[in-house]
C-alpha cells in the first residue's frame, strides 16, 4: 500500500516538478512570477487536443507543434506585454501575467463551452508488476520523459555557456548588458522556454485526464506549492518539491481523507511560508531595501 | 500682531463637497428603476466597497495580496451563518461580518509582517482564498456545501429589507458611511503614513513611524470594508454559494481597482460603478467574462496605468488625490 502510493505519487509529482521548474526558469531569468502559468500549461494540453482530436493529426507531430506554438507565445508575451511595463511597479507584472492567463482560459472556455473533453489514450503500454506494486504504462512514460527533460535541462544549465548567461543575467542585468549579452532577447527566449516546458507538462497530462478550462488554476497552485516547498527560485528544489508534493498528496488522500488531495498544496504553501519561508533547500532570502 | 492671510474660497467646481451630491442624486434612483435595474445598482454599491477595500492594500499600501475574495466570502458567509444559526438581524450580522473580515485582514497582515512580501504574499493569500472556498464546500453541516446557504428574512432595525428598494437605501447609507470614513482615514496622518510605506518602507520607519502598526491597520480596515461588502452581497442575493468567491472573482476585483485607478479612492468608486454592470452582459457567453476582464486589465496596464481617474484629473482638479484636510 505504502509503496504503491509512493510510486503513483512520484508519477504525479513528476508533472508538478516540471510545472514548478518551468515557473522557476522564468522567475530566475526575468524575476517575474508568472501567475498565468497554469493556463499556459493547459494551453499546451488544449493545443494537442485540437491537433489530435479535431484535425486528426498523429500525436507526436501535434505535440511538437503545440510546444513550438507555446514557445512562440512566450516570446510574444515577453516582447509585447512584459517588456513595455518594465519601468512600472512589480505588481504590474503579476497582474499582466494573471490577465494573460485569463485570456487563455477565456479563449478555451468560449470555444469549448462548459464541456469536459476526454482525450484518446496515446501510450498503450501494459502495466508492470513489481511484487504487489503496479506501475502503469502512463506513469512510466511520464516519469521517463520528465526525467530525460530534467537531465537535459540541468546539463544545459550547469555545463554549457547558455547556463552561464542565465546565471549572469540573474545576478545583474546591467552587468550582463555590459559584457555584451542581449538581455531583452534573453528574456524572450526564457519566457519561450518556460512556456514550452509548461506545455510539455500539459501535453503529458492531456491523455490521462479529462480536460476543462478550470484545470489551469490547480496546476498553478501546485506549481507554486512545489516551488515554495523546494525553496523559491531553486531549480533542484523545484523538482524535489514537486516530487514530495505528489507523494504527500497521495498519502494525505489515502490515510486521512480523499478530499484533502485538493488542498494539500494550499496547506503546504501556507505552512512552508509561515514556518520556513526559504523552503527546504532554498537559501534564506535577503530582503532588498 | 499676526498677519491675516486672506481666505481663498474655492469655487464650487473645486470644492470636494460637491461629492456629497452623488448619494443625494443616487437616492432618487428607486423612483424610476425597475427591479432588475435596482438589483444592479445595489450590486454596484457592493462592488464599490469591494474595490475601496482592495485598493487600500493594492494601491495605497502597495502590497500584492489576493486575499480580497477571501475577505468577501468570509463577510458573506459570516452574515448568512449569524442570521441562520444565531438568529441575528442584518444590522448585527453586518457588524459580525466587519469583525470577521477585519480578523482575516489581521491574519494577512501578520504574514506580511513576518517578511512574506511581494510574490510570497500573493501566493500565500491566493492559497488562503482557495482554502476558504474549499472550507465553504466541505463544511456542509454549516454552509450546506455547493447548494448554498440561504438567508432568512433580512430585516434591519425591525423593518423588512426584502424589496430591492429597501435594500438600496440601507446599502446607500452603509456605502456613504464607509467611503466617507475611508476618505477621512486617507486624508489623515494615517493615510499619509500608508502612502509613505508604499513609497519607501525603510525611510518611513526611520522617520519614527511605526510601519508595522500602519500595515496591520490597513489590512484590518481593508478586510472590514470588504467584509461589509460581503454582508451586503449576501443580503442582496439572499443565498451564498461557494462559487461566488472563486478565482474569477479575483480578476474582477483587480480589474475594478486598475480601471478606476490604483491608489485613488474616487478611482475605486468609479471602477466599481463602471465594471459591475458590464460583465452581466457577458455572463451569457461562456468564457467571455474572463476574456473581457483579461483584455481590460492588460489595456489599462499598457495604456492607462493610473486608471480612468487620471483622465478625469486632467479635466478637473477635483479628481486629484488630496491627502490633507481642507
Amino acid at each position: 500500500m505504502l509503496m504503491q502510493l509512493t510510486v503513483s505519487g512520484l508519477a504525479q509529482g513528476a508533472i508538478y516538478a516540471l510545472i514548478a521548474l518551468s515557473l522557476t526558469v522564468v522567475f530566475r531569468a526575468t524575476t517575474v512570477v508568472n501567475f498565468g502559468h497554469g493556463d499556459f500549461v493547459l494551453g499546451g494540453a488544449f493545443g494537442v487536443y485540437v491537433l489530435v482530436v479535431m484535425l486528426g493529426l498523429p500525436f507526436l507531430p501535434s505535440a511538437i507543434a503545440a510546444i513550438i506554438l507555446m514557445f512562440a507565445c512566450g516570446i510574444l508575451i515577453s516582447r509585447g506585454f512584459i517588456d513595455p511595463i518594465k519601468a512600472g511597479p512589480h505588481i504590474g507584472f503579476a497582474m499582466m501575467s494573471i490577465s494573460l492567463g485569463y485570456i487563455f482560459r477565456g479563449t478555451t472556455r468560449s470555444i469549448w463551452g462548459r464541456e469536459v473533453l476526454p482525450m484518446p489514450r496515446v501510450f498503450d503500454i501494459p502495466p508492470v508488476f513489481i511484487g504487489d506494486v503496479v506501475i502503469t504504462g502512463d506513469a512510466m512514460i511520464i516519469s521517463g520523459i520528465v526525467a530525460l527533460l530534467l537531465v537535459g535541462f540541468f546539463i544545459v544549465f550547469y555545463k554549457t555557456s547558455i547556463g552561464k548567461v542565465i546565471q549572469a543575467v540573474y545576478q545583474s542585468e546591467r552587468g550582463a548588458t555590459l559584457i555584451g549579452i542581449n538581455v531583452r532577447r534573453f528574456h524572450d527566449m526564457m519566457w519561450g522556454a518556460g512556456l514550452a516546458m509548461g506545455a510539455v507538462a500539459g501535453i503529458l497530462i492531456a491523455p490521462i485526464s479529462l480536460l476543462h478550462p478550470d484545470l489551469g488554476a490547480g496546476f498553478l497552485i501546485r506549481g507554486f506549492a512545489a516551488m515554495t516547498l523546494g525553496g523559491f527560485g531553486s531549480l533542484g528544489g523545484a523538482v524535489a518539491g514537486g516530487l514530495i508534493l505528489g507523494v504527500t498528496e497521495q498519502y494525505a488522500g489515502a490515510y486521512i481523507n480523499t478530499a484533502l488531495i485538493d488542498i494539500t498544496s494550499y496547506i503546504v504553501i501556507i505552512l512552508v511560508l509561515v514556518v520556513r519561508p526559504s523552503g527546504l533547500f532554498g537559501k534564506r532570502a535577503v530582503v532588498r531595501v | 500682531m499676526t498677519q491675516e492671510t486672506p481666505k481663498v474660497k474655492p469655487s464650487l467646481m473645486h470644492n470636494t463637497r460637491i461629492f456629497y451630491l452623488v448619494p443625494l442624486v443616487a437616492a432618487i434612483i428607486p423612483f424610476f428603476a425597475n427591479d432588475y435595474l435596482q438589483f444592479m445598482v445595489n450590486m454596484i454599491m457592493v462592488y464599490v466597497l469591494v474595490t475601496v477595500g482592495f485598493n487600500l492594500v493594492i494601491g495605497n499600501l502597495g502590497q500584492l495580496a489576493f486575499a480580497n475574495t477571501a475577505f468577501f466570502g468570509i463577510g458573506a458567509y459570516m452574515t448568512a451563518i449569524l442570521m441562520n444559526y444565531a438568529g441575528f438581524t442584518f444590522e448585527i450580522a453586518l457588524v459580525g461580518a466587519a469583525i470577521s473580515g477585519g480578523l482575516a485582514g489581521l491574519l494577512a497582515s501578520i504574514t506580511a509582517l513576518r517578511g512574506i512580501r511581494i510574490y510570497y504574499l500573493a501566493i500565500i493569500t491566493l492559497a488562503f482564498g482557495e482554502l476558504m472556498r474549499w472550507v465553504y464546500i466541505h463544511a456542509e453541516s454549516v454552509t450546506r456545501g455547493t447548494d448554498g446557504l440561504p438567508l432568512p428574512d433580512v430585516t434591519v432595525f425591525g423593518m423588512s429589507m426584502h424589496s430591492e428598494t429597501a435594500k438600496f437605501y440601507v446599502f446607500l447609507v452603509i456605502t456613504v458611511l464607509v467611503v466617507k470614513g475611508t476618505s477621512n482615514l486617507l486624508k489623515s496622518r494615517v493615510g499619509r503614513a500608508i502612502l509613505a510605506i508604499r513609497d519607501n518602507e525603510l525611510t518611513t520607519a526611520s522617520l519614527g513611524i511605526s510601519t508595522a502598526n500602519y500595515i496591520i491597520l490597513t489590512f484590518v480596515w481593508s478586510g472590514s470594508v470588504v467584509g461589509v461588502a460581503g454582508a451586503m452581497f449576501a443580503a442582496s442575493t439572499e443565498r451564498v454559494f461557494p462559487e461566488s468567491f472563486g478565482l474569477t472573482e479575483v480578476i474582477v476585483h483587480f480589474a475594478m481597482v486598475m480601471v478606476g485607478g490604483a491608489g485613488s479612492l474616487i478611482g475605486s468608486v468609479i471602477g466599481g460603478v463602471v465594471l459591475t454592470a458590464l460583465p452581466e452582459y457577458f455572463r451569457q457567453f461562456p468564457g467571455m467574462e474572463e476574456l473581457f476582464f483579461g483584455v481590460i486589465i492588460i489595456a489599462v496596464l499598457l495604456f492607462l496605468p493610473k486608471g480612468l481617474v487620471s483622465l478625469l484629473a486632467k479635466v478637473s482638479p477635483l479628481f486629484r488625490e488630496r491627502y490633507y484636510r481642507e
